[in-house]
């Protein structure tokens, strides 16, 4: 469920859109010393499994192309051409995936009556079915809202903390009850003008 | 209990509240009080001065007030779905209860045991599920319909 930064040495969560020229070779990241300091230890998942091809294109072929999908994603967007959105928010210190009409839990109280509405603004990616926007590392906040309402402030189970040592004869028993906040997103929406 | 031990549901709401517009959940409220008991101290403040302006601030619920020759004072509420919650408000002042009752008015009527999982979607996947052919090239060529010989 997060959507984790990338780590340089890590190709997993690498994006495509990092520059090539920071792939190097694996012999000549090897003979790198460990004084530069920028480059992560070389690890089983430094570079996938498979064979690294080289790109077929070249520079320029690439720049047009980036171009190209840009252009296909930012008409997308001004037509409205999208269907159901999801976004990823940072919210009470996590991050959830979030679309339209879901719950969310938060384990804690919120300054905000029942009924009232709410815009998350940390947003880290939103995505439709055919595109997402990646934000580095948060969207911009005329580009993406993301709307929720307080529907429930109650307050958890009765949860039990006992500590217990054997043979000591110490035991502790506490009854925790925690204030709990129930929102439900009522939508996200995305435009190149929004505030 | 242990959580394994006690009941436990998922997160949902009643009636998909807030889609569109936010409904409070709380019914009816009654306060069973006595007149005379001294544990009926706090509730009977309590009905002197705050019950009026609860009752009008939250237009959508019911206030029953009925002093009855009782041991123990409490608050019955009842909620949209059916659940009814009994709280005893033994020798609480009037600012406690009066923090009860908002507290029982914020809840939505569904029990109070441990929630599974802090979120709940009715559409999980947008861009389609991940399986294991997700983002792989394909090992062999690009698949035609096989083309018959004796042509």
């Amino acid at each position: 469920m997060s959507a984790s930064m990338a780590y340089a040495g890590l190709w997993r969560t690498c994006r495509m859109l990092l520059p090539r020229h920071h792939v190097l070779s694996p012999a000549a990241i090897r003979t790198q010393s460990s004084a530069s300091g920028d480059l992560m230890p070389w690890t089983s998942l430094s570079r996938p499994p498979w064979p690294e091809q080289p790109s077929p294109y070249s520079a320029e072929e690439e720049q047009s192309r980036h171009a190209a999908v840009v252009s296909t994603v930012n008409q997308r967007i001004n037509l409205r051409d999208f269907g159901r959105l999801f976004a990823v928010v940072h919210f009470a210190g996590r991050q959830w995936k979030v679309t339209g009409e879901d719950l969310i839990l938060i384990e804690n109280h919120i300054e905000a009556e029942c009924g009232e509405r709410i815009r998350m603004e940390k947003v880290l990616l939103v995505g439709a079915e055919d595109f997402t926007l990646i934000g580095r590392p948060l969207l911009g906040k005329e580009l993406v809202r993301v709307e929720a309402t307080v529907i429930e402030k109650t307050e958890s189970w009765p949860k039990v903390h006992m500590r217990f040592w054997k043979r000591h004869r110490f035991q502790r028993k506490r009854i925790i009850i925690q204030p709990q906040t129930v929102l439900r997103i009522n939508g996200i929406e995305l435009a190149p003008r929004l505030t | 209990m242990t959580s394994r031990g006690t009941p436990s549901r998922f997160l949902r709401s009643v009636l998909q509240n807030g889609v569109g517009r936010y409904v409070c959940q709380l019914k009816r409220i009654s306060i069973v009080f006595s007149k005379k008991a001294q544990s009926s101290l706090g509730a009977r403040d309590f009905i002197e001065e705050g019950v009026v302006d609860y009752a009008n601030k939250n237009p959508g619920t019911v206030v029953y007030v009925s002093p009855q020759p009782c041991r123990v004072p409490k608050i019955v509420a009842e909620y949209l779905n059916g659940n009814v919650r009994e709280e005893t408000i033994t020798s609480k002042t009037s600012q406690q209860i009066s923090e009860l009752l908002t507290k029982l008015t914020n809840q939505s009527g569904l029990e109070i045991i441990r929630i599974r999982k802090p979120f709940h979607t009715d559409s999980p996947s947008i861009q389609g599920l991940w399986h294991p052919f997700t983002n792989r090239p394909l090992s062999i060529g690009p698949i035609r319909p096989q083309k018959p010989d004796s042509q």
